[in-house]
């Protein structure tokens, strides 16, 4: 008998479970050897081995043990298990797509605000750094001008005017020209004005058939001081015999409309 | 292609359990009710006859068809008939049951696997339903030696091995593995003769 046959034999043992351990473990080498036949006559010993189960009589169990059985599945019946699930008719990809672009989509509306805040933050910023330098400007030259003011005051070559008032109740103010530098008006005490109207300076042209050159409109300050900068004259000082001001509207007035309240020679 | 004409049914060209399995794949609890009361007097009868205690097979047949429940998809029905595989699952685990109450050490770990693997019926049984099939292995085994079909018992029924079974019987081993194989060459033969 060849060794095949041996085998062959066998299967019916292997299928019963009546193979003792060395024939069991040879047997099975075998098949894990690759012998087809082999493997289908176990295959067919082994249905042939479960046909010996209708020996044993029939036998009915207890209907507690069906009782039992059906409340079990019933129970895990209402549970959807895994592999019985039915498959979504979205795929998991699709469902990914939207979870990505829901994220992408608040990420950019968060982001967006963060921006916006952003941007608002820095308008403020800008806004109060323009403001900043505005008064910064404003102080500079303000600096600028009581420098010049003050140079013009204190430079010997200046020539000082005094512009006497019309009025007796009324102060006199006083004048310093520099050819180079300009021309600064002070005074003390000088009444508030009433309304919107102004001061205004007017150049005296020594030709007598010039009319009078409008220079800057100013007011005096709470306490009655008054100082105030004219740093380009419209008319060279040897040219101007006098000068005078005028109270005007707001804004000054081309030509003079009211008497001069302060008057004084350029000499 | 056995499979498909094993049993005539109501279910056209698949057989009725395997419709029934069908279901019990969609959690078809009216489809489990109907294998159990299918088969559940063959299995409960096949572990009562090996543990031969009722409280312990009705233990093993609950699991059994809890298993059926839970792992129905693990039954190929390419690979051999239900019942087939029912039966040899109820085997293994009333032979597990019987050998841990005996304290023996477990000899054939491929025959306690959880499920039972792959049983090819033969084409003569493709006409055969349960009940005939169970009257002619009756028929069958009642046929031979008393001690030819006492050995075959003590295998099936005991998980007794070629030496344990020629030691029960008092017989030489030759004699004991002679008388299985050709006991079981004969159901074969007389399955196949009846056909």
């Amino acid at each position: 008998m060849s060794d095949l046959d041996q085998f062959r034999q066998m299967a019916e043992a292997h299928a019963l479970g009546a193979l003792d351990a060395e024939e069991r473990a040879a047997f099975e080498a075998h098949l894990a050897a690759g012998c087809s036949g082999c493997d289908k006559a176990l295959a067919e010993a082994r249905w042939l081995v479960s046909q010996l189960a209708y020996l044993a009589p029939e036998t009915a169990p207890s209907q507690a043990l069906k009782d039992r059985l059906m409340r079990s599945v019933g129970a895990e019946s209402r549970v959807v298990p895994i592999t019985a699930a039915k498959k979504s008719a979205i795929p998991f990809w699709l469902w990914a797509g939207v979870a990505a672009l829901l994220i992408l989509a608040l990420y950019s509306t968060w982001n967006t605000r963060q921006l916006s805040g952003e941007v608002k933050r820095l308008q403020e910023q800008a806004t109060a750094e323009n403001q900043k330098r505005e008064k910064l400007e404003q102080e500079l030259a303000a600096s600028r001008q009581e420098a010049q003011m003050r140079a013009i005051l204190t430079n010997p070559e200046s020539t000082k005017i005094m512009l006497m008032p019309s009025k007796k109740d009324m102060p006199s103010l006083e004048a310093k020209w520099h050819s180079q530098l300009g021309l600064v008006v002070t005074g003390y005490e000088v009444p508030k004005l009433s309304g919107n109207r102004v001061l205004q300076l007017w150049l005296i042209p020594k030709d007598s058939k010039a009319k009078p050159m409008p220079s800057i409109t100013f007011w005096p300050e709470r306490d009655g001081k008054l100082a105030k900068l004219v740093a380009n004259p419209e008319e060279a000082m040897p040219e101007v015999k006098a000068l005078a001001i005028t109270e005007e509207p707001a804004g000054g007035s081309e030509q003079p409309t009211s008497a001069p309240i302060w008057v004084g020679a350029v000499s | 292609m056995f499979l498909a004409a094993l049993t005539s049914g109501d279910y056209g060209t698949v057989p009725p359990d395997v419709a029934l399995v069908h279901r019990l794949l969609q959690r078809d609890v009216r489809a489990f009710e109907e294998l159990y009361d299918r088969h559940s007097r063959a299995v409960y009868g096949l572990v009562l006859r090996i543990l031969q205690q009722a409280g312990s097979a009705e233990e093993v047949v609950q699991d059994v068809f809890l298993q059926l429940w839970r792992n129905a998809g693990r039954y190929d029905e390419t690979r051999g008939p239900f019942v087939s595989w029912l039966f040899t699952l109820a085997r293994n685990r009333a032979l597990d049951t019987l050998r841990l109450k005996s304290e023996r050490q477990r000899r054939r770990e491929d025959q306690t696997e959880e499920f039972p693997p792959v049983a090819v019926a033969p084409e003569y049984e493709k006409d055969l339903d349960e009940k005939r099939c169970a009257a002619r292995v009756r028929a069958l085994m009642a046929s031979l030696a008393p001690q030819q079909k006492r050995a075959i018992e003590l295998a099936y029924f005991e998980g007794l091995s070629h030496t344990e079974i020629a030691a029960a019987l008092r017989e030489p081993l030759g004699t004991v593995k002679s008388w299985i194989r050709n006991g079981l060459l004969r159901l074969k033969e007389g399955m196949q003769a009846t056909t």
